[in-house]
């Protein structure tokens, strides 16, 4: 069943590595001009943008070296945004989407537990996305040795973790209110809005007291507040992204068991 | 054991999605060995049913088991064949890799058979599942319901989409499901697609099963057209209150009536004629169909059911 899901999803998972890989490439190749002009992107310069928009960009206070260009460019919102998209739509094919087109009436009538089936689905959806992470790990790193950034592969690891992690808890939410609902429109609703709000909550809104508390609930808390490029993995804050992950797929697990299936 | 278990055993199951009726209170056995027609118009409870035997829904009230375990137990499901009501098959996918895919997590299917089914009812395999024309998913969706040789074959509306030389071979195959003594339980809202191989049909309405008949009682109930034609005109008193006999048009030679049930006292009565020709409707089935319908359902408020 896993084998078979991974199938179906492969064409996706492809697409979507190489356009990570092509985003990488892109943004990665720019880094040449940055280094050789520091004094067009330095601190001066970054002073001329509004203050807000540098929040929203994380800060943007280091755009010179090698690991704060990659934090700033393409660790802080893109990739983990590109990464929660993939994880959001093949999360969705795992039930809510293959419900609404009909095709899980044969699956849920094949002799396989429903429990089991969302477990295979979300095994599907971890290995589909460490895939992804894996082959755009070793681009980002090929590319940052090529450009010479001087960051080292394992800071390039802890952070590409991070992103997978970020991915797999958005995936989880997706399917977990897929799983309740059955619906790919709520489940696309909800990650959306929890992504968007805990991505501001922990940059606009570390400022704003009456909000900063929520960053306990946002998942890019626990992604960047260990600054996985400078200081490398942040174990403990992993681990909470990995729970919660966990947690949300159990979640799943029960939702859809206990449930009309394309009412 | 395995010959006296009901195949089908529902009792008092009832299903509500919110406040709108699907099903309610069905008791209904279904012995092994037998084809079971359940008719009903769209939207009458039939593929509520079918999905409940199935878990893919779960009863408000009541209960329901399939080959003597509770609906609930997965493992019962690689001994049904399914075919679903609205077949959804989409994707790339070619229709032999998903058949030999379902196959593989049922089990059961000897290398071959796939190929032998399909050539039985002409499906094309060989195309992505997305591009198949309704009548072949159809087939499709009949060759995997059928391919594992199932001990209980569950089809909802089997032969829609379906031209009719694909229709008669998938007659023969269910003929041959009831010579191997397996069990079949087969959906329509035309009695005339079930008629001719089922032994019982169900017959649910909005919800509520109102008959279970044999299907020669039925035909034994069955409203005929009848018309004699004799060499000289006839007396209409002859014919005149006959039992059975409705709607009698006497005009010269020939009489024109409609028959409830035997025709003996028609022929009996005509014999004392010289009769020339004779015409008689095969019984309409669905006329008797459409008899319980008003009879029972007239009382009945029109809910929206699905």
């Amino acid at each position: 069943m896993i084998a078979k899901t991974l199938r179906d999803y492969r064409r996706a998972l492809i697409g979507w590595t190489i356009g990570i890989s092509a985003f990488m490439g892109l943004y990665l190749a720019v880094y040449g001009s940055v280094k050789e002009n520091p004094e067009v992107y330095g601190p001066q310069a970054m002073a001329k943008f509004p203050g807000a928009l540098k929040d929203l960009m994380g800060g943007m206070e280091d755009f010179t070296s090698g690991a704060g260009y990659l934090q700033s460019v393409v660790y802080q919102l893109f990739v983990p945004f590109l990464f929660l998209a993939c994880a959001m739509l093949i999360a969705n094919r795992a039930l809510a989407q293959p419900e609404e087109d009909g095709t899980l009436e044969l699956v849920v009538t094949l002799p396989i537990d429903r429990k089991r089936l969302v477990l295979e689905r979300f095994a599907a959806l971890v290995i589909g996305l460490g895939a992804v992470a894996a082959m755009t790990l070793l681009v980002t790193w090929g590319l940052a040795e090529t450009m010479e950034m001087g960051v080292p592969f394992d800071r390039i690891l802890a952070a590409h973790t991070g992103v997978l992690l970020v991915g797999l808890f958005f995936g989880a939410v997706t399917l977990a209110v897929g799983a309740a609902t059955g619906r790919k429109g709520p489940a696309m609703a909800v990650t959306g809005v929890w992504a968007v709000l805990g991505y501001v909550v922990v940059t606009v809104g570390r400022s704003v007291d009456a909000i900063a508390w929520l960053k306990w609930l946002s998942p890019f808390h626990y992604y960047a507040s260990g600054q996985p490029l400078q200081q490398g993995l942040p174990v403990g804050e992993y681990l909470v992204l990995t729970g919660a992950a966990a947690v949300l797929a159990l979640t799943a697990v029960l939702a859809f068991d206990r449930r009309d299936v394309g009412v | 054991m395995a010959g006296m278990t009901a195949v089908v055993r529902a009792e008092g199951l009832t299903k509500y999605y919110g406040k709108r009726r699907g099903l309610e209170d069905l008791d209904l056995e279904i012995q092994p060995g037998e084809i079971f027609g359940y008719l009903g118009p769209n939207g009458s409870g039939k593929t509520t049913t079918i999905r409940l035997m199935l878990d893919v829904i779960r009863p408000t009230r009541g209960t329901v088991s399939v080959l003597g375990t509770g609906s609930r137990e997965a493992a019962v499901r690689a001994r049904i064949g399914y075919l679903p009501g609205e077949l959804a098959l989409e994707g790339r996918e070619k229709a032999r890799d998903y058949l030999e895919f379902l196959g593989k997590v049922r089990g059961g299917v000897p290398a071959g058979r796939i190929g032998a089914l399909a050539e039985r009812l002409d499906a094309d395999l060989g195309v992505p599942m997305g591009k198949l024309s309704k009548g072949n998913k159809q087939k499709v969706g009949l060759i995997q319901a059928f391919m594992h040789e199932p001990e209980f074959l569950i089809l909802d509306e089997p032969t829609s989409g379906l031209d009719p030389l694909v229709q008669q071979e998938f007659l023969t195959m269910l003929r041959e499901v009831r010579a191997s003594g397996r069990t079949v339980l087969m959906s329509s809202h035309v009695l005339a697609e079930v008629e001719h191989v089922s032994d019982r049909v169900g017959i649910v309405r909005a919800g509520r099963l109102v008959a279970v008949e044999n299907v020669s009682a039925l035909r034994e109930k069955a409203v005929r057209r009848v018309e004699l034609h004799f060499d000289a005109p006839v007396p209409a008193e002859a014919f005149d209150g006959l039992p059975g006999v409705r709607d009698l048009r006497v005009a010269g030679a020939s009489v024109r009536c409609t028959i409830d049930g035997r025709p003996d006292a028609l022929i009996k009565t005509a014999a004392r004629f010289t009769v020339v020709h004779l015409v008689s409707e095969e019984p309409d089935l669905e006329e008797i169909f459409l008899t319980y319908y008003s009879d029972e359902g007239r009382h009945d408020d029109r809910q929206d059911v699905a």
